[in-house]
């Protein structure tokens, strides 16, 4: 089996869970037991080829371009983490198979469980950072399923939250960190990163990958300042406990920080980030878990500062420290895993956690409690038990490291105070419950659990003792082939033996043990008087408090962030749009002036200023008067365009301005045609303005001016330059030659560009349409049928028509009849002067769009003055066929092009001689050009048509209902 | 213009082809089932005509629009986007009852032409084109449904901002044309690097452009249209919004600054870093006090551009990777999360509020676990498409040494981590009283099917996408 199937193995058994029937208790834990087995015999299997300083490397490409490749690296240090979290995982199997429920949909258990023993396996073996990232993570999302298991306790899934939180976060500071080693290495193969120590070491950017990953690691291994989520995490299941928060989960940051020993230890900033975690998390860990009055806290607080102490191992920079920190590893997975499963069976057993409750279990349990017994003792590192062994070794190194004076002198005493601590809650666990009146009020009857729940805790038991008493046989070799890697290949000397001689680590130890059990009558006397019952002082100031009021804090300000950069109102989100873009403008104009070109300019005169003045003004009005009057801002926006004209004219560019002109006339009209269908304006005369009100019209004005003001000067400043290349000489210069005309502009339209216009003409037939089609089924609201106001406040009884119009049957013969007349006697006047547009408009003036338009005029007029039904009672207009006929003979046009061998749309001008009229100047353009008029009448009217009907029909119903709209 | 460039723009010529002919069959008769197809049916046939453009690529077709395997991987892209969404919408539209649900097919065609050009695009012309094309067909599709006025607010307020900010982008391009006398992307960027331009009109003129994109990216502070939008448009039309459209702003992007020859000057750098921190947080920050989903992920999507801008700087060939991955990678977890909200949608409202989502794991465990999936790869957790993503991102950043903008990411990300979560655990909370399911259509049960193996997949055995995606690059620097 490759390690790759290795792998794989738990990730195919979590799958085959999953899909088993899910209370089938017994069935899925030989599954898993059998996986977790089948993986553990591998594992020991490979023994022989680490054994002495080997690795095994197995590699698949995975992402290349990024140095990112699936490797999977097994040396000694990982094979042991790997015997850890098989043989632990199959215990637990074995053990969680009595522990769970019949009514716990179990299946899901183990496949989590199972992939968790995948993604743990992962990390172990990974060879690669980023893959070890990977994995990381994937064992915070796990953990995170596993924790909130119960996911019907509040408790399970804030403690899981909360651990994937921290956790989460702590593995993209990793993510980081890594990303920071990758860098100065140049790869992320950890074989080419641990042989780049002295290069990370000296890099400028070590610190911050330094940081980042001790931030990670803390954070996993529940360290402090992020050591709060560990407790939290106690609500999962007993045996996820005992898995993930004695062997594995959280052994992970420390199996980080034995890893990257060899590349990242031996600094200041290491000794100190470390040592100080280390130190700090060890004392508070044990303080706290002496005043814990739910067990499996106790166990957590502990593991807490059992980790605390490895930490505190590893940072000391010392190879022998460094072992001591891999057995401590060893160690304290097997008796804290034995210890989580005695809680949890006395939990099963009695129904209750509490501490206080329980006395005197021994009589009923005697087996459980002889094991915890034990169990407690390699806690609390009694001799001849393996907690006793790492933990005069840490005595050792904490007596002779040299280092500064207050180092040298704090560090012995805080590891006898951490020993003197972990003596009281080892008895408060193990002696008090156990001993002294059995309880009577248990929630359930205490009874000795079934025999095969108890197997994977005698067995953990046995180990501790086997190791606490013989050492060098039953252990020796395997820490020698695990420490190895760690201390970069040479090991230090060390003696493994329980006997050292009579020296200050022993001395520290009996101190410890003797201070312990004084320190435990003490507490115990308090806490039977009432007091003590919560821990002291650092309840106070807790990271999960500061986790807590950060996440509170971080809502507040995103509420106050809400605020500040979101707005549902359009008002403020266009504010901030043309605010940030002026500003950017800004910026990026800074520290180069704007200069004004020196192009030629024309002379200002006062009457043209005084034009644009009016232009502008009302401009101006129109967008104020938008909001307020519909009528008036139509009205201006016609003076703007005016002004436009005029414009156009005054730079002697007659076409330009009689096509504004007669477009500025149609739109018009068709505007305030429109503008009668529209609803009333809701004025809430309630509504006052306000202060804030003005302040925020006053702000936007400022804005508007600036913004505008900005632009203009652009624009000032890009027309007093010349321009760089213009395509105005092409025209120029070939209309009359290539085009046969003299207006350039309609030269451009029905030559040169007829391309382009048969596109708009096809566009603007298909925007008629779609107008039509759009009002075809447009009713408008009753309000906008009835008279206007204006001719509601007369009285009824004045009835001449001029007064009251309505009484009069047909408008073209009421009050409207002075201006119908003339408009009637206006149509054949605009026939004539939209041909004469039409033909000249080759080489003058004019063109086939301003004729059109010029006759739409003239239609539209008839409308407005005499009526719907008078104006289509005389008329027949069909405006589709003139958009037909129009697109068919401009398309005519191009193609009898085709017919005689040019390009398509190729113009031709014939000149010939007429009787009477003369020389006659007839481009084939002018056929397309009369497709253009006629395409222009035809949408006009179209549009007209579609507006000016809506006069005629029914209105909607008064009250209209929502539904029967939609529906 | 000769065959070889029809050829070049088979697949937008199919694909505007495709728009006409769904209007024409509208017109022949209403039938909602037969436009939807037609329109997939146009679609696969755009996609169809990709491997024969691919074959005369690279082509530059007029000054325009150039055709090369950037191009065609985003229009490939796109037009899955675009046959996703049109998927999801034939259940939503189905669910609506609305009359008039066939043109909606058109318009989705006609935004996707719109982004198709946009990728193609080597000119400021075009770039407007396509944008404008996108966009204009947007408005519609957003205020599509006419039931209730929040469909109708959202796309009033697309329209306006969007116009002010489209207007900006042309003033802006207007400044550079009479400036430099150039509107191709390689003419501008020689004309602006050989100095030939007046600083002091073409940086305002660059800024007014890169304000009218980052509108379109809606990055901060261009972002607040974001949440009403997304909140007020049909799911499906939330998803293209969230893809397609700044997919393609993102695209015709890349190929002007790769004209520029990256993105070294300072002050660019320090513009798309500052854009880049501020969407970082603004997103996050917004996100975190969302009480709906479809805000939530709008916010999240202003903080993911802010992700991508991070990669974007980076130098030319990463930066290229390291975008077109993340933007495959988003979409494929948009457009699956959007799916997911469409599906749970029930009677006349969508499945919104984080409340309907209460105890979705026991009500409809598949749905659940694929949003959940969702939700991890936008939070970058690994096995997922998002954390390669996130990583391409970071090593886009770490390779030029910007580590301000790295450490924003990673805090942003951690930050982000906890609001994706939150929808999760609120999903495995106990259910309330189940409210009557509906059964998800085959369509879009079978389209979610394939973008959770995309989701997956894609996290795991990323080397082929990977090796598409170098090879597009290599071919545009």
């Amino acid at each position: 089996m490759s390690l790759f199937a290795l792998l794989l193995l738990p990730f195919a058994g979590s799958l085959l869970t999953a899909v088993l029937p899910t209370r089938a208790r017994t069935a899925l834990a030989a599954c898993a037991g059998l996986v977790a087995a089948v993986a553990a015999a591998r594992v020991v299997s490979l023994y022989p080829q680490i054994r002495d300083g080997g690795v095994i490397r197995e590699t698949v490409s995975w992402v290349p371009s990024l140095g990112l490749d699936l490797t999977l690296r097994v040396d000694g240090f990982a094979w042991m983490f790997a015997l850890l979290v098989t043989v632990i995982g199959a215990l637990v199997c074995l053990y969680a198979r009595y522990y769970m429920s019949p009514d716990d949909p179990v299946a899901r258990f183990y496949a989590f469980f199972l992939a968790f023993m995948g993604a743990m396996l992962g990390v172990v073996f990974s060879g690669n950072l980023v893959q070890l990232v990977v994995f990381w993570e994937l064992t915070s999302v796990v953990s995170f399923l596993l924790i909130g298991y119960w996911h019907h306790h509040v408790d399970a899934r804030r403690g899981a939250r909360m651990a994937l939180t921290v956790t989460g976060a702590g593995g993209l500071a990793l993510l980081g960190g890594v990303l920071v080693l990758g860098h100065i290495v140049g790869s992320y193969d950890l074989d080419v990163v641990l042989g780049s120590g002295a290069l990370i070491r000296s890099h400028a950017l070590y610190p911050v990958a330094l940081v980042l990953v001790v931030v990670g690691a803390l954070t996993k291994s529940a360290q402090f300042p992020f050591h709060f989520w560990l407790p939290r995490a106690m609500a999962a299941p007993t045996p996820v406990s005992a898995y993930l928060h004695s062997a594995t989960m959280v052994k992970a940051g420390v199996f980080l920080l034995a890893r990257l020993w060899p590349v990242l230890s031996g600094t200041e900033w290491w000794f100190w980030l470390l040592c100080g975690a280390g130190a700090s998390t060890l004392l508070l860990g044990a303080f706290i878990a002496m005043f814990q009055n739910d067990l499996k806290r106790v166990l957590a607080f502990s593991t807490i500062s059992h980790l605390g102490l490895i930490t505190l191992l590893f940072g000391l920079n010392s190879p022998l420290a460094a072992v001591a920190g891999v057995f401590h590893i060893m160690n304290h997975a097997t008796f804290k895993a034995s210890l989580f499963m005695a809680a949890g069976i006395v939990d099963h057993e009695t129904g209750t956690r509490d501490i206080r409750r329980l006395n005197g279990l021994m009589r009923s349990m005697p087996r459980t409690g002889t094991l915890a017994l034990v169990a407690s003792g390699a806690m609390a590192g009694v001799p001849l038990l393996n907690g006793f062994l790492s933990k005069e070794m840490f005595f050792a190194e904490a007596v002779f490291l040299t280092a500064h004076p207050t180092v040298e002198v704090g560090l012995p005493l805080l590891a006898t105070l951490a020993g003197v601590f972990a003596v009281v809650y080892s008895l408060r666990f193990g002696y008090e419950i156990f001993f002294g009146e059995p309880s009577t009020d248990l929630p359930r009857h205490p009874e000795e659990p079934p025999g095969w729940m108890l197997k994977p805790v005698e067995l953990l038991v046995v180990a501790c003792l086997v190791v606490g008493v013989a050492p060098s046989i039953s252990i020796g070799p395997l820490l020698a082939a695990a420490a190895r890697p760690v201390v970069g290949g040479d090991l230090p000397e060390y003696h493994l033996a329980v006997w050292h001689g009579f020296g200050a680590p022993l001395v520290m130890s009996l101190l410890a043990i003797v201070g312990g059990v004084v320190g435990y009558l003490w507490l115990r006397s308090h806490q039977r008087s009432g007091r003590l019952n919560e821990t002291p002082f650092f309840e106070r100031f807790n990271g999960r408090r500061l986790f807590e009021s950060g996440l509170v804090t971080a809502t507040r300000l995103a509420r106050r962030a809400l605020r500040l950069v979101s707005s549902r109102r359009l008002q403020a989100q266009m504010f901030t749009i043309i605010g940030v873009a002026i500003l950017l403008a800004l910026l990026a104009a800074r520290g180069v002036p704007l200069v004004w070109g020196d192009r030629e300019r024309l002379p200002a005169s006062h009457e043209f200023v005084l034009l644009w003045v009016i232009g502008m003004v009302c401009a101006v009005g129109a967008a104020v008067m938008a909001k307020f009057h519909r009528l008036v801002a139509t009205t201006l926006m016609g003076g703007a365009g005016l002004v436009t004209a005029l414009t156009f004219l005054w730079f002697s560019a007659p076409d330009l301005a009689l096509t504004q002109l007669v477009v500025e006339v149609v739109t018009t009209i068709l505007f305030l045609l429109g503008l009668r269908w529209l609803p009333m304006r809701l004025h809430d005369p309630s509504r006052r303005t306000t202060m804030r009100d003005r302040v925020r019209r006053g702000r936007d004005l400022l804005l508007a001016v600036g913004a505008g003001a900005g632009l203009a000067a652009l624009s000032y400043a890009l027309l007093t330059r010349p321009a760089p290349q213009s395509i105005s000489p092409f025209f120029l210069d070939r209309a009359l030659p290539e085009g046969g005309g003299t207006n350039v502009v309609n030269v451009m339209l029905v030559d040169f560009r007829a391309f382009d216009t048969i596109g708009e003409i096809t566009v603007l037939g298909a925007v008629a349409l779609t107008v039509y089609a759009l009002l075809r089924r447009f009713r408008p609201p009753a309000e906008s049928i009835g008279r206007p106001q204006q001719q509601r406040v007369l009285p009824s009884d004045v009835v001449t028509d001029l007064v009251k119009p309505r009484a009069t049957g047909e408008r073209a013969g009421g009050y409207m009849m002075v201006p119908a007349t003339i408009a009637r006697l206006l149509l054949p006047f605009s026939f004539v002067v939209a041909a004469h547009f039409l033909l000249r408009g080759h080489n003058e003036p004019g063109g086939g769009f301003v004729a059109g338009l010029v006759v739409a005029i003239a239609y539209l007029t008839q409308y407005v003055f005499s009526g719907t039904r008078w104006a289509e009672g005389r008329a027949h207009l069909l405006p589709p066929r003139w958009i037909a006929v129009g697109l068919l003979l401009a398309a005519t046009t191009g193609l009898g092009a085709v017919a005689v061998g040019y390009p398509f749309l190729t113009s031709h001008t014939a000149h010939f001689t007429l009787p009477l009229v003369g020389e006659v100047h007839l481009p084939s353009a002018m056929f397309f050009d009369l497709g253009v008029f006629a395409v222009v009448v035809g949408a006009t009217l179209l549009i007209l048509t579609a507006l000016a009907h809506q006069s005629i029909r029914a209105h909607r119903p008064p009250a209209p209902n929502k539904r029967t709209e939609a529906s | 213009m000769n065959g070889t460039d029809l050829v070049a723009l088979g697949p937008l010529l199919a694909l505007g082809a495709a728009a006409v002919v769904t209007l024409l069959s509208i017109a022949v008769r209403r039938h909602q089932r037969a436009t939807a197809t037609i329109a997939g049916l146009g679609l696969v046939a755009a996609a169809c005509a990709l491997p024969a453009a691919a074959d005369v690529a690279p082509r530059q077709v007029t000054a325009l629009v150039r055709i090369d395997d950037f191009a065609l991987l985003y229009i490939g892209l796109f037009l899955a986007a675009a046959f996703a969404t049109i998927v999801l919408a034939h259940d939503d539209l189905r669910r609506r009852a609305e009359p008039h649900r066939e043109e909606f097919h058109v318009l989705v065609l006609l935004s996707t032409l719109g982004a198709c050009v946009l990728a193609t695009s080597t000119h400021f012309a075009s770039f407007f084109l396509g944008l404008e094309t996108s966009s204009v067909a947007l408005y519609a599709l957003i205020a599509y449904p006419r039931s209730g006025p929040a469909h109708a607010e959202a796309g009033l307020k697309y329209l306006l901002l969007a116009g002010a900010s489209s207007a900006f982008l042309l003033f802006g391009m207007a400044l550079v044309y009479a400036d430099l006398g150039a509107l191709s992307f390689d003419g501008f960027a020689a004309a602006l690097l050989a100095g030939r331009g007046t600083p002091a009109l073409v940086w305002p003129a660059l800024a007014l452009v890169v304000a009218g994109a980052s509108f379109k990216l809606a990055v901060a502070p261009f972002h607040m249209w974001v949440p009403d939008v997304y909140q007020g448009a049909p799911a499906p039309v939330t998803g293209f919004l969230a893809t397609v459209s700044k997919g393609a702003v993102l695209a015709a992007l890349l190929r002007l600054f790769v004209a520029l020859g990256g993105v070294e000057r300072p002050v660019v750098v320090w513009t798309f870093g500052a854009l880049a921190v501020t969407s970082m947080l603004a997103g996050n920050l917004l996100a975190l006090s969302q009480r709906s989903l479809k805000r939530l992920l709008a916010c999240s999507s202003v903080a993911h551009l802010g992700y991508v801008l991070v990669a974007f700087l980076a130098a030319a060939p990463v930066a290229l990777e390291a975008v077109t991955w993340y933007l495959v990678a988003y979409f494929v977890t948009t457009l699956a999360a959007f799916g997911v909200v469409t599906v749970l949608a029930g009677g006349d409202r969508e499945a919104d509020a984080l409340d309907d989502y209460r105890g979705l794991f026991w009500r409809r465990p598949w749905l659940a676990a694929l949003l959940t999936g969702c939700l991890l790869s936008l939070a970058g957790i690994p096995l997922t498409a998002g954390f390669l993503a996130k990583f391409y991102a970071l090593a886009a950043g770490t390779s030029e040494a910007r580590w301000a903008l790295v450490v924003a990411l990673v805090v942003n990300s951690a930050l982000s981590a906890f609001y994706y979560l939150r929808v999760v655990v609120a999903m495995a909370a106990p259910a309330p009283a189940a409210a009557p399911a509906r059964r998800v259509p085959l369509g879009a049960g079978v389209l979610l099917a394939v973008l959770a193996l995309l989701l997956v997949g894609l996290g795991v055995y990323p080397a082929a996408l990977t090796a598409l995606i170098r090879a597009t690059a290599t071919a545009l620097s």
